[in-house]
């Protein structure tokens, strides 16, 4: 297999295209195509639209402030960037790296224009729902989340100054473990009512909104999990029959209290090699899907991760011409699909 | 780069399997792919520009200067910028030794001379825009091309200025310039390679993530004729650094030998590419 | 210097040029898409400047932010090799601190920093080759690279240099007409005549300053039509590749 290969900077957005379409000078054209604008170009001098973002007005008249298009919604012009950081929305599902541990609240990354917060009283903490928060808990705070850690976790809110406001209540959201951590540009990230996605191949991929994916072995691979909780189930099960009062509680607590401890652990399970080729032919799949600028969706990375076995090493994808074929393949599919 | 424990335990432990499993499944001796460009900056003898994929990037131009052989002490004079850092500190200082000493060792500098009194000076100068991993690597093979494009002016005027001294004069013909190393000369400059040590593997180009979990690294040099000196050892994480066995020099020096002569090849094809000249 | 003409009988510069005529400008935006958040190039006759753009981010350190805009930060690296003759330069130069201000004051006002509390836009220059109109051309790599960012501005700021050749205005000098003439560099707010920096080196007699200004105006507007096709021409690419 080849050691190293050296080829020539694609100049492929810059030659190829520029001549095929035809290049209005600054006049925008009112094709069915969204067209650009740009920042101090006139959008209307009309007052009655009100102004939200990339845009900015001066004596009645809307001006854009970036390079973008224009969208008209209701009675709000705005103007979305071609291009830009991560901008959080209430609901997105994101995956994120503590940055900071500090005054009951932990600093995020999750690669948007400012670092999201996560208060103290937004996570699970071990000891089950209704614990009181002591004030232990703020000195104990790096035992639960600490400087570089991963975690997945939903916008709860926005501050005014846009940045996020996380939380963790649920126990689909937590720290990350047994897995691999992938960064995509976030505009190719589709918002969808499910982020957290099962692959063939025994995989688990969470793609955040904001471009950080986290692919992971599947949880109930893991046989010490899965004995743990059948042991709670059949607790539960056989007490349905002959009740007394407190005992289903009892289990309910600790069933809770176990997967708490296990959520904060930064012990990986035992993961096998095959699980860990496929994570590692998976994000190369992902890497390919960015490069080509191919909006990321599920149906996407197993169909892409079905062309590249064509591949038997997965180390052939990290080439520029393996990925634009895979990307290709993939394009023309749904083209045929329809 | 700041990585999770569960990562660091994840990375590490597929990278000291057997056989090792890499994050990106390159094979232990694959590197990740370049991009290259050359001879793009008009005002220099020679230029090269490399890209990897994940954006690290790094320009080195040549340029020479005529000096009277006795006033200097060494006819290359190698100096590296890198984005971000301060020139005095460790970090650039130690970038700039490892290329300036191999240089200094494995560079014929008798082609350098013009006449008896004066040889032209090539002062080589490297810029790293950005880089994530240990950016030695791509600094070593930017300049291999940068040096293997380089011309310099003819010389015109007597080559014997023994008797009476003589300012040299070149030809203003660019086309009549020599290339600094002749096509049919049976010399490369030098290679550095850099090689982290991760359980009983060894890996060649460790991305950022392996460097993070790696044990211990190496920088070895590489010639035509096979693996020269340095031999160094490295530290390529912030962590602590374990012990080298004889076993991870061994399999060091195979793979150094292995690739070094692939690397060479690809460089030179690169080089020998007479296409449009676009730094992008 | 005695067989440079600078400025021919015919009207004709050293170069061919016309007195009111630019040098070739060239510009790409999104260079560097990997390893920034915006990124430009930048050719302006023999000058090569390229610019990295990161940002709005949160910064390394929390003395630099301010609660009521983003801080703006500039590093201007000029390579050793920039220039005909090899010059090593410190970072703490006077000429590269002077220049570095002026950026950020520039666009400081260009930004519409206010949106943007709390966060640090890192703007990195590197300059590769330089012929004559430096402080322009980085200016025109800085406006290119932060509308490829996103970062909201007000307009474009295009920038071009102009001098005097006893009292004929010259437009965009090279090296070599910058050493002997007194050099303006302006920059101008979009299609207006506002001016959003303006640096003269050396002096100039008053009365004719009107009329350097008035061609670096034209020169500018010109400059900043070529970077606006560009950045229109890119945005239409990638739309079509986002529509299929």
């Amino acid at each position: 297999m080849d050691c190293i290969t050296i080829s020539k900077p694609a100049a492929s957005h810059y030659d190829s295209d520029s001549d095929m379409s035809d290049v209005e000078t600054g006049t925008t054209s009112s094709g069915l195509n969204a067209s650009v604008v740009t920042p101090g170009e006139l959008v209307t001098d009309d007052p009655v639209w009100m102004r939200g973002h990339g845009t900015y007005f001066l004596d009645e008249k809307t001006y854009s402030s970036v390079a973008g298009t224009i969208s008209r919604v209701n009675r709000l012009l705005s103007v979305a960037p071609l291009r830009g950081r991560y901008t959080p929305e209430t609901g997105d599902h994101v995956v994120g790296r503590v940055t900071e541990v500090g005054n009951k609240r932990w600093k995020v990354d999750i690669g948007g224009k400012q670092d999201a917060v996560l208060m103290l009283g937004s996570v699970n903490l071990p000891g089950g729902v209704l614990r009181r928060k002591s004030e232990s808990d703020e000195l104990q705070m790096r035992n639960f989340l600490k400087e570089g850690d991963l975690l997945n976790a939903e916008v709860q809110s926005l501050f005014q100054d846009g940045s996020a406001s996380l939380h963790t209540r649920s126990l689909k959201y937590g720290k990350l473990r047994n897995g691999y951590f992938v960064n995509v540009p976030s505009s190719l990230i589709v918002r969808a009512k499910n982020h957290s996605h099962q692959l063939p191949g025994n995989i688990s991929v969470i793609i955040g909104v904001n471009g950080y994916v986290w692919f992971s072995q599947t949880q109930s691979a893991n046989p010490s999990y899965n004995a743990s909780l059948n042991k709670q189930q059949a607790a539960l099960s056989s007490g349905s029959s002959a009740y007394t009062p407190g005992q289903g509680s009892v289990s309910i607590t600790r069933l809770e209290e176990e997967s708490s401890w296990e959520i904060y652990s930064d012990v990986n399970d035992d993961i096998k090699p095959t699980v860990r080729n496929t994570i590692t032919r998976y994000s190369n799949c992902i890497k390919a899907l960015a490069h080509c600028e191919i909006g990321i969706t599920e149906q996407r990375l197993v169909a892409a991760y079905e062309a590249s076995t064509a591949y038997e090493s997965a180390g052939a994808l990290v080439e520029r011409e393996v990925m634009e074929s895979i990307g290709e393949d993939i394009i023309n599919a749904e083209k045929m699909r329809g | 780069m700041k990585l999770s424990p569960a990562e660091r335990s994840y990375l590490h432990d597929s990278l000291a399997l057997q056989p090792p499993i890499r994050p990106d499944a390159r094979s232990p001796a694959q590197f990740r792919p370049l991009e290259a460009s050359i001879s793009f900056l008009p005002s220099s003898n020679g230029s090269a520009r490399i890209r990897l994929s994940d954006g690290s990037e790094c320009i080195v131009s040549v340029k020479s200067k005529v000096v009277l052989t006795a006033n200097v002490s060494s006819l290359i004079l190698v100096d590296v910028d890198v984005s971000g850092y301060r020139d005095d500190s460790n970090f650039v200082s130690n970038l700039n030794y490892h290329l300036q000493s191999i240089l200094n060792s494995h560079f014929p500098t008798a082609v350098l001379r013009l006449t008896s009194r004066y040889s032209f000076k090539i002062f080589v100068d490297c810029v790293v825009l950005l880089h994530t991993s240990y950016p030695l690597g791509l600094l070593s093979l930017t300049t291999y091309l940068a040096l293997k494009t380089t011309s310099l002016p003819k010389l015109v005027s007597e080559v014997n200025d023994e008797e009476v001294e003589e300012q040299p004069t070149f030809s203003d013909d660019w086309d009549q310039s020599t290339p600094l190393i002749p096509t049919n000369s049976t010399f490369q400059p030098p290679l550095l390679f850099v090689v982290a040590v991760v359980g009983d593997n060894v890996f060649i180009d460790p991305s950022r993530e392996e460097q993070e979990v790696s044990e211990n690294g190496m920088i070895i040099g590489y010639e035509t004729q096979g693996v020269i000196s340095p031999f160094n050892n490295i530290s390529l994480s912030d962590r602590e650094v374990k012990g080298m066995k004889l076993l991870h020099v061994i399999k060091a020096h195979l793979l150094v030998k292995k690739c070094g002569e692939e690397v060479l090849k690809a460089l030179n094809s690169v080089a020998k590419d007479e296409g449009g000249n676009a730094i992008f | 210097m005695s067989n440079i003409e600078f400025y021919s009988a015919e009207g004709l510069r050293m170069d061919g040029r016309r007195w009111n005529e630019l040098r070739r400008f060239e510009c790409r935006t999104n260079t560097h898409p990997s390893s920034s958040d915006g990124s430009s190039y930048v050719e302006q006759g023999n000058s090569k400047v390229i610019c990295l753009v990161n940002g709005p981010m949160e910064p390394e350190n929390r003395s630099q932010l301010s609660t009521q805009k983003a801080t703006l930060e500039v590093n201007l690296n000029i390579a050793s090799f920039s220039t005909t003759e090899r010059k090593k330069r410190l970072k703490s130069e006077k000429r590269t601190q002077e220049l570095i201000t002026t950026l950020e004051r520039t666009f400081e006002q260009a930004i519409v920093t206010k949106i943007y509390p709390r966060t640090l836009i890192s703007i990195n220059i590197h300059v590769l080759s330089q012929d004559g109109g430096l402080l322009a051309s980085c200016t025109n790599a800085v406006t290119l690279a932060l509308i490829d960012a996103g970062i909201a501005m007000y307009d474009y700021i295009s920038a071009v240099s102009a001098g005097l050749f006893d009292t004929t205005p010259l437009l965009d000098l090279n090296a070599l007409e910058e050493n002997v003439m007194s050099t303006l560099t302006v920059g101008i707010v979009g299609k207006s005549e506002k001016l959003a920096l303006l640096l003269l080196e050396d002096k100039v007699p008053l009365d004719r300053l009107e009329s350097i200004l008035a061609i670096s105006i034209a020169g500018s507007h010109r400059i900043r039509d070529i970077m606006d096709k560009e950045v229109r021409r890119h945005g239409k690419v990638r739309l079509s590749k986002s529509s299929s």
